[in-house]
């Protein structure tokens, strides 16, 4: 029987960040993982992805260079090496998080782990069983995709997300269905690699719940490269026949029918909580099955701590770490807690979305008397320096005394430009602070400085309206 | 229910706990003392407001507690106490109480109640068991910093020259630590002594700053940093005044009364400061005001063995010299045996600050903020007079007047004390004031 202070099920962002942090602090802490540390977002989401995106995001470039004098001849894209690479970067980063594990002392167990009571866990590895006692259990086992009645995962021509990173080729002709997030980031990246897309958005918008604005501007630039966006619609049926999946498409508008080479299914993600034995344990979850946590991640079952994904949306590796850290924390006695004001989102689709705190929307339903200031990225020179004039920076701030906040972002490098104004929500501070803040020039940040500027009453590269 | 500090006064907003009077585990009744507490110079004892069992109080002695925090949490009897927890092999447990499902996105802080602070100030809040939602912050738009959740623990002054010493070995020289780096473990141990900084050999004694003496540090940076104080000195015969408490310490005694100068350095004031009322005043910066009094509440500054007290004569003017005297040795009797009430120490409009029976020409008294004078006496002795071209030994004495030359001048302090000096040496004037 192996005994801990803490045992850690589950080895992605939240977990593993989790066991790192309880080893700095001295705890006998066991990881238990059944596939690759890193979780999802390392093995099959964040890393993977973004290292496609990137790919097909220069392809497009080189493409789109000829206008700037730069002349190729036919780039193409060799997926073999492609995939190569990718596989290389995960690897590199799985091991550098082996490692950091192992420097910290925590035992890895790789195996399927299964909650026999709050304090005993029996984890099948491939050579038998093994016991595991630990006076605290952090719950980290993610989530899992979700699938449709008739669209279920068939590996080859129906595939969700973690397929549709291995794919050998761009399919000619892509279906998505479910324009959310991970929907839209393959969408984007595969009509750069050569698609027809098509998505398919049960909803009235892409990114449901996210300010239409942001959206539409990609809604545009994907329908301005042939996408077709059916919104408030749901596929009615569909068969596969000769490699072919023939799908019917219900629209308001009335019902058609097209094919394609692949259906990307991206309907969202359900807590994988099967093994946990939550019911036993007594441990409440909500109506959709994510645990219920309070600020300490700590469940209502004392001893027992959950964190990440299986604790509900919004479902990101970077809360997940950071829950992780609060967990471990509060195991080891410190007076840690969840007191973070906002957690900033990234989506990697074109140009790329990433917003931190309320929008407009929101601060009004919570009671602000709100201004909103814009500045668009086509009056900046270095977005039209590097060729990404789209998309415009949105500040949300009080209207009485410039406090921030929100801030969203569409356009380039935003998942990159979303961190300045975390941190300045996270601090108190004003458009006035942002606005007085130096920023280089010239460069992306810079819009964020004009929008502040904006919203302090004294814009300079932009007319007051 | 959660027993929060309650309001002790206009103008008090923090108290330090001084002595719990129960402990945790306690049955109470209501109306039964639970803690003593020192506010501006006066304890106060403040009782329960119900019956119940003590279940867990929230600050320690020593700590200073902010009006309306929590400081103490009774079951009332017949709420529901719980039980202890069951032993931990028990599985499974009912769901006791349902944590908060978190992380409802967006999470608007609640339009009213918004704290602002920097994420390191919130932890520092963590760490300190501050709720910081109940912190006022004294920034701009009520941002909280750490020194208001320092304040807010009650570890305002101490932690300012600790460093963590568990971090900071000895021999180590290390700048000092910012205090926000206080490890918690400070805020655990029991108030008494404090970890030694490293800055010093070990030779010192570190006597930490608290109580009384904390107080009086404060209001005398506040009186110091605030008012413009210039002290006008100048010399007093009191020949007449030492006859004249002489014929009238035994009509005095007959009545009980010790009869000191006080009393009769009293009944000369008030009419001094009725013809100079802007030394019987306060200056309102906020309003932009100089408030003039037109009453005549006199301090009188008493030395007790924890430290300075100023015990307040309400409404001198309309009190005989009897009176006074009687007053004055109530209140100083008062003050060393620190039974003062809140009443008896606020409100005064002027002070006297009297060191004479311990010696010393002068002295440059701090004013006792806001008010905008205070009067230094001093020893009376024999003393070489000029009188009428003769050299006579009469008895002499110093005033000290220190004023605030923000809202008087140096004339007119001169002429106040002049003025005061006139009664003081002169037996038909002093008569014509006394009685």
């Amino acid at each position: 029987m192996d005994e801990a202070q803490v045992a850690v099920i589950g080895g992605g962002p939240g977990g593993y960040v989790c066991a790192i942090r309880a080893g700095q602090l001295g705890l006998n802490t066991v990881l238990i993982e059944s596939d690759r540390v890193g979780g999802e977002c390392l093995n099959y989401g964040c890393i993977p992805s973004k290292s496609l995106i990137t790919v097909s995001k220069l392809l497009d470039k080189v493409r789109e260079a000829d206008r700037f004098g730069l002349k190729t001849t036919a780039a193409y894209v060799d997926f073999a090496q492609m995939q190569k690479w990718k596989s290389e970067v995960v690897s590199r980063l799985v091991s550098g998080v082996e490692a950091i594990l192992r420097g910290n002392h925590v035992q890895v167990i790789k195996g399927e782990a299964q909650v026999m009571a709050r304090d005993r866990i029996v984890v099948t590895t491939a050579t038998g069983t093994r016991d595991v006692s630990a006076k605290n259990i952090v719950l980290a086992t993610g989530t899992r995709t979700s699938s449709l009645p008739g669209l279920e995962n068939d590996g080859n021509l129906v595939i969700g997300s973690k397929e549709a990173l291995e794919l050998t080729y761009a399919p000619r002709r892509l279906l998505v269905v479910g324009g959310g997030a991970i929907g839209l980031e393959f969408a984007c990246m595969y009509q750069k690699l050569g698609s027809a897309i098509t998505i398919v958005e049960i909803m009235d918008q892409l990114m449901p719940g996210s300010d239409p604005e942001l959206v539409r501007v990609v809604a545009r630039k994907l329908e301005s490269r042939g996408a077709h966006i059916h919104l408030r619609s749901k596929v009615a049926a569909l068969i596969k026949e000769g490699g072919i999946v023939t799908v019917d498409i219900q629209a308001p508008e009335g019902r058609s029918r097209a094919a394609f080479e692949k259906v990307l299914v991206s309907v969202g993600r359900k807590p994988r909580t099967e093994k946990l034995n939550l019911q036993e344990l007594g441990v409440r979850t909500d109506e959709r099955g994510f645990i219920i946590i309070d600020k300490k991640m700590q469940t209502n079952v004392p001893g027992v701590y959950a964190i990440g994904d299986i604790t509900g949306p919004p479902l990101l590796a970077h809360k997940a770490s950071k829950q992780g850290i609060v967990a471990a924390e509060v195991i080891a006695g410190r007076p840690s807690a969840a007191d973070w004001k906002v957690i900033p989102d990234a989506v990697f689709c074109d140009p790329e979305i990433a917003t931190v705190g309320m929008t407009e929307t929101q601060a009004r339903a919570a009671g602000y008397s709100v201004k909103r200031s814009r500045f668009q990225f086509a009056a900046l020179g270095r977005a039209l320096s590097t060729g990404e004039p789209e998309g415009f920076v949105k500040i949300v701030s009080k209207a009485d005394d410039g406090l921030v906040l929100g801030v969203q972002i569409v356009g380039p490098e935003a998942s990159n430009l979303i961190s300045e104004v975390a941190l300045a929500i996270e601090m108190g501070a004003t458009v006035e602070d942002i606005a007085l803040t130096m920023h280089p020039h010239p460069s992306l940040p810079e819009a964020i400085m004009e929008a502040a500027e904006s919203a302090a009453g004294s814009p300079i590269h932009q007319l007051k309206t | 229910m959660e027993f929060k500090l309650p309001d002790l006064g206009e103008g008090i907003t923090e108290a330090e706990v001084l002595k719990w009077m129960v402990k945790e585990g306690d049955q109470v009744a209501e109306d039964q003392p639970l803690v003593e507490v020192m506010t501006d110079k006066v304890n106060v004892q403040i009782p329960s407001p119900r019956s119940g069992m003590v279940s867990k109080i929230m600050a320690k002695e020593g700590d200073i507690a902010k009006v309306g925090m929590t400081i103490l949490v009774i079951d009332e009897e017949g709420g529901g106490s719980l039980a202890p927890a069951p032993p931990s092999q028990m599985v499974p447990v009912p769901p006791v109480e349902a944590p908060q499902p978190m992380m409802v996105q967006p999470q608007p802080q609640g339009t009213p109640g918004m704290v602002i602070a920097t994420p390191a100030t919130r932890k520092l809040a963590r760490e300190l068991s501050v709720d910081i939602s109940s912190v006022a912050g004294t920034g701009p738009q009520g941002r909280v910093s750490d020194e208001d959740v320092k304040r807010a623990s009650g570890l305002h002054f101490q932690t300012a020259a600790v460093a963590p010493a568990a971090q900071a070995p000895m021999a180590t020289m290390q700048p000092q630590a910012p205090s926000h780096q206080a490890p918690a473990a400070t805020v655990q141990s029991p108030p008494a002594p404090q970890p030694a900084p490293s800055v010093y050999s070990g030779r010192e004694e570190l006597v930490p700053l608290r109580g009384l003496r904390k107080i009086i540090a404060e209001r005398m940076v506040k009186s110091q940093s605030t008012a413009a104080q210039v002290t006008h000195v100048d010399e007093v015969d009191v020949t007449e005044l030492v006859m004249l408490r002489e014929a009238l310490k035994v009509t005095a005694e007959k009545r009980g009364v010790h009869l000191t100068y006080l009393p009769f350095i009293v009944k000369s004031l008030v009419p001094a400061l009725r013809e100079f009322p802007y030394l019987n005043a306060s200056l309102d910066e906020q309003s932009g005001n100089i408030v003039l009094k037109k009453y005549y509440n006199i301090g009188i500054a008493t030395d007790t063995e924890q430290g300075l007290m100023v015990p307040v004569i309400k409404d001198a003017d309309t009190k005989d010299i009897f009176e006074l005297a009687k007053e004055i040795d109530k209140l100083s009797e008062k003050a060393r045996n620190g039974t003062l009430t809140l009443d008896e120490v606020r409100g005064s409009t002027f002070t006297i600050t009297n060191v004479g029976a311990i010696g010393g020409l002068f002295a440059t008294p701090i004013i006792n903020y806001p008010e905008v004078a205070i009067l230094g006496l001093h020893k009376i002795a024999k003393r070489p007079f000029v009188r009428d071209g003769k050299l006579e030994i009469r008895d002499g004495t110093y005033l000290s007047l220190t004023f605030d030359h923000r809202v008087a001048d140096g004339a007119y302090a001169a002429r106040f004390t002049t003025r005061l000096i006139e009664t003081l040496q002169d037996t038909r004037k002093l008569l014509a004031a006394v009685l």
